[in-house]
């Protein structure tokens, strides 16, 4: 279960403490610097500049920020139900901090390195979604209960394409590994991308679980559940203050998860592209290098694509990526059976990454007569 | 030593929060205080190193079930507040009898079992271990599983769907 020995020879709870600390101390200033780095790219893809006050560029913006949420007024409503409400917000955040403990950020550098680390991040990842309604029914509060089930509806319908999308290339180490049994240790699946990240292997599963993760995490195009202008706030609409400030810092730190167990699954997290020899503060840099670049990519997302309606969500969780994820695990499964070369893995995988781009594009193009537009428009006609 | 004391608190933790189940007066809550318990068992597993029962544990239980169960709540549920309210009907003393009778069958069974396997010095089988008896030793009884769920699966969408149709 350990990843090394322990620094400095100490007791290995000693040495658990000093490494859950140093990864929650990484995680916050992540935190901090995300919400300044989030409105900074946000800004200028809208061609504005953003916090600029606060210290040189607005670079104290975010410690500003956490210090006013500190101090503000920590606020119950009369008619919540007070344990539940007050209980949500660190239920929240624990399953994210569970996810942080196995990450590997440098080769045998994490807190923990299990056997089963890939399995741990979906179990772990199911227990999200109990705080999150906890917030919602113990608001004592319509819109946050509303929010509350969108979440859940969403979560769970995306967790399902997303854990497909990873037994994928869980499947694709089995190649790799020599003995033809595959494996779920996070460490070994960095390891084994040493020559070649396995986004080229699996394209498709890579945007299923980008999609996926993008779901998980409430970000645009996905934000249902937090939808400001549909139900004011979601889940957590009714919290101020220091819980207020929980639930954001969960997150961005989820979104700090999902980045750097990406780049680890998919990206080659820190073997690619100088090795397993290079020096662990290369790894260290290109570990956190791969994992900024998808957070990018996320808050870009967000400036780009408007949100979706809550069945256009459902439909294509439930009727493309489910499929197509199912769809990718049966042809990795013939390939691997029959031992055939990995290029016509990639191929394959990329035939499937081309349709599922085609389809994306067709809808988006489409002059749509379903849905609730389609609806109005047809009853339009017929009336008329 | 200190294994055996955290052990006795979780357990501890355990009966508690089971407690909280039965007795709370919010349905809510007793959902709550379930998937607490239902993790405390989890835990129990790490303490023994299964560690891919302890991750099931959390991931179906934990995870799986009693969020459906919260889900359900919230849907059926007018008033969201969670506030106390009746939850015992007449069934009551027949949810009694029901509840003694099956802790008695798992004492009863718990206690004249011959366990194989030693808790002093519990061992940790591997997961490929775990997959080799799942997939391939028991392949054809882990299929029937998966077609029973599926066939329940699409037959809960039907019948849903002709309640929706109508």
């Amino acid at each position: 279960m350990l990843f090394a020995d322990p620094l400095f020879g100490l007791p290995t709870w000693i040495d658990a403490i000093i490494r859950i600390v140093i990864v929650v101390l990484v995680m916050t200033v992540f935190v901090i610097y995300s919400t300044y780095g989030e409105r900074k790219l946000v800004a200028r893809f809208q061609q504005r500049l953003g916090p600029m006050r606060t210290g040189p560029w607005g670079l104290w913006q975010g410690f500003a920020d956490a210090i006013k949420l500190v101090g503000k007024e920590d606020i119950r409503p009369k008619n919540a139900d007070r344990w539940v409400f007050e209980l949500a917000p660190y239920a929240t955040f624990i399953p994210v901090l569970l996810t942080l403990m196995v990450l590997p950020f440098a080769e045998n550098w994490g807190v923990r390195n299990l056997a089963l680390g890939v399995f741990f991040v979906f179990a772990v990842l199911g227990l999200n979604i109990v705080g999150i309604l906890m917030a919602g029914l113990g608001s004592g509060n319509k819109y946050a209960l509303l929010g509350a089930v969108r979440a859940a509806a969403q979560m769970i319908s995306y967790e399902i394409p997303l854990v497909v999308s990873l037994l994928c290339v869980v499947m694709i180490t089995g190649a790799d590994t020599g003995n033809g049994v595959g494996t779920l240790n996070l460490n070994t699946i960095a390891a084994l991308q040493e020559d070649r990240p396995y986004i080229l292997l699996q394209p498709l599963a890579f945007l299923i679980f980008f999609t996926a993760m993008l779901s998980e995490l409430h970000r645009a195009p996905f934000d249902i559940p937090v939808a400001e202008s549909e139900i004011v706030g979601g889940y957590f609409v009714e919290y101020s203050g220091i819980r207020w400030s929980m639930f954001q810092l969960t997150e961005y730190a989820s979104m700090w998860g999902f980045a750097v167990f990406g780049s680890v699954v998919f990206l080659g997290g820190w073997a690619w592209p100088f090795g397993v020899d290079s020096h662990w503060a290369l790894q260290l840099a290109t570990t956190f290098t791969k994992a900024l670049a998808i957070v990018i990519v996320i808050i870009w997302i967000r400036t780009t694509v408007p949100r979706l309606r809550i069945d256009q969500l459902m439909n294509f969780s439930w009727k493309v990526l489910l499929e197509l994820s199912f769809l990718q695990l049966i042809v990795n499964g013939i390939i691997l059976y029959y031992d055939w070369p990995q290029e016509i893995l990639a191929l394959t995988s990329a035939v499937g990454a081309g349709f599922l781009i085609f389809l994306i594009i067709r809808h988006a193009s489409a002059r749509s007569t379903k849905g609730l537009l389609g609806t109005y428009r047809t009853l339009g006609a017929s009336s008329s | 030593m200190a294994t055996e004391v955290i052990w006795w608190l979780f357990a501890l933790g355990i009966i508690a929060l089971s407690a909280g189940v039965v007795f709370s007066r919010s349905v809510i809550h007793s959902a709550i205080f379930l998937i607490g318990s239902l993790a405390g068992v989890g835990v129990m597993f790490v303490i023994l190193t299964v560690e891919f029962l302890a991750l099931t544990q959390f991931l179906i239980y934990g995870g799986a079930v009693t969020v459906l169960v919260l889900l359900a709540l919230m849907l059926t549920r007018a008033d969201p507040s969670g506030r106390a309210e009746k939850v015992n009907g007449p069934q009551a003393p027949f949810a009694l009898l029901a509840g003694i009778g099956v802790a008695a069958v798992l004492l009863v069974a718990a206690l004249s079992t011959e366990w194989a396997g030693n808790t002093e010095s519990p061992t940790n089988i591997a997961i490929e271990a775990i997959s080799q008896r799942l997939f391939e030793d028991f392949g054809l009884p882990f299929i029937l599983a998966s077609v029973l769920l599926l066939v329940a699966l699409v037959g809960a969408i039907i019948v849903a769907r002709q309640e929706e149709g109508e």
